[in-house]
């Protein structure tokens, strides 16, 4: 299928790694080539030279920063799917929280802390609207009850009765 | 016509029976031979009626066997940025160990120093080489939408080149070619190494040329 499908656990951190360092060089390198061309001296040509300085320097280092990002969500996710033995949002929230905790370990507990907050908020808002978006999409394949049909005539003419 | 629709119908009926040597169904031994048949005379069947060989996956009928390169795209990308990730730690390490002991550092210096050289190289190693990753399998996919998503080795090939020429892009015409025939030669080696069927085909060729 040409659906996007999850690899099972331990394969899903080097997906969720490649993902996030995609997003981080594709989002980062239009940010800083918008900014190396804000930033650059006057004349198109010298501009445009900024541009591409600038993605070049810090392009892959957001790159960096987002995949070890991902890498470390995903397996703290794995892990508590390992512990806890089934799939479901509290998994990706509390890895959210965790990441987010463990990243900012290096400027103390507060930071530790406010940063673990941002993150678990961020990924529950991610997994609300994710978990909004399938109720809604999965209201279109509830079965029609006896009872509810005002109009039948929207499902064609009957049928008739054969004859013998 | 219908005097030919049924073999054991008519003249050829008695020529050509429908139960008669030409029919494999028919090819049963004589006398039990253990085993099924204690269970019942119908499990006498020559087995060559059944098929022998299963395919080894299942896919559903359209798909193909393999998987597409935008599938493929995020863990090769992964895979590549964290082997980078690896490697650039070890030479860093190696690295720092051998600058900490010259130096004369111990304990916790020496602990922090080695970290932070592992650390940068390390990172510094996982970035370049995602970033390469990041080229070759956009630059792949691309080709491949290009053609109307027809896939064959000049995908690796092209892909691989490109990624070469746009990586060294901006360091001079010269260093430019140089990169560009480095990603045409990696990927060259890929196509014909890199994949099991590819080696097959190389030993194959190899056997026919040798006999």
């Amino acid at each position: 299928m040409e659906e996007y499908q999850r690899e099972p656990c331990p394969w899903r951190i080097v997906d969720d790694c490649g993902g996030a360092f995609t997003m981080g060089v594709i989002g980062g390198g239009l940010f800083q080539a918008i900014k190396g061309f804000r930033n650059a001296p006057s004349g198109f040509g010298r501009r445009c030279n900024g541009s591409i300085l600038a993605i070049k320097q810090r392009a892959p280092i957001i790159g960096g920063q987002f995949a070890v990002w991902g890498c470390m969500f995903s397996t703290i996710d794995c892990s508590l799917v390992y512990l806890r033995k089934k799939e479901d949002p509290w998994n990706s929230i509390m890895s959210g929280a965790a990441t987010g905790g463990i990243l900012a370990a290096r400027s103390g507990v507060a930071a530790m802390a406010g940063s673990a907050l941002i993150g678990g908020v961020l990924l529950a808002m991610i997994e609300g609207v994710g978990i909004l978006l399938t109720r809604f999409t999965a209201e279109q394949f509830n079965p029609i009850a006896p009872g509810e049909m005002q109009d039948p005539s929207a499902l064609g003419p009957s049928p008739t009765p054969p004859q013998y | 016509d219908m005097a030919m629709d049924n073999r054991s119908s008519g003249i050829f009926g008695l020529v050509n029976p429908s139960y008669g040597a030409g029919d494999p169904g028919m090819n049963v031994p004589l006398h039990s031979s253990g085993g099924l048949s204690q269970l019942s005379p119908y499990l006498n069947f020559d087995p060559s009626v059944l098929q022998q060989t299963q395919p080894e996956y299942f896919s559903l009928e359209g798909a193909s066997q393999k998987r597409g390169r935008f599938e493929l795209a995020f863990s090769q990308i992964g895979g590549l940025c964290m082997v980078g990730g690896g490697l650039g730690g070890a030479h860093g390490l190696y690295k720092g160990l051998h600058e900490t002991a010259l130096a004369g550092h111990t304990g916790k210096i020496r602990r922090t120093q080695l970290l932070n050289y592992t650390m940068k190289r390390g990172s510094a190693m996982a970035n370049t080489m995602g970033v390469v990753a990041v080229m070759y399998s956009g630059i792949g996919c691309l080709m491949y939408w290009a053609r109307d998503s027809h896939e064959d080795e000049w995908n690796t090939l092209g892909a691989g080149s490109i990624t070469g020429l746009l990586y060294k892009s901006t360091a001079g015409i010269k260093k430019c070619a140089i990169g560009g025939l480095v990603g045409l030669g990696l990927s060259a080696l890929y196509v014909a190494c890199g994949s099991r069927e590819s080696r097959d085909k190389l030993k194959e060729q190899y056997n026919n040329f040798v006999y």
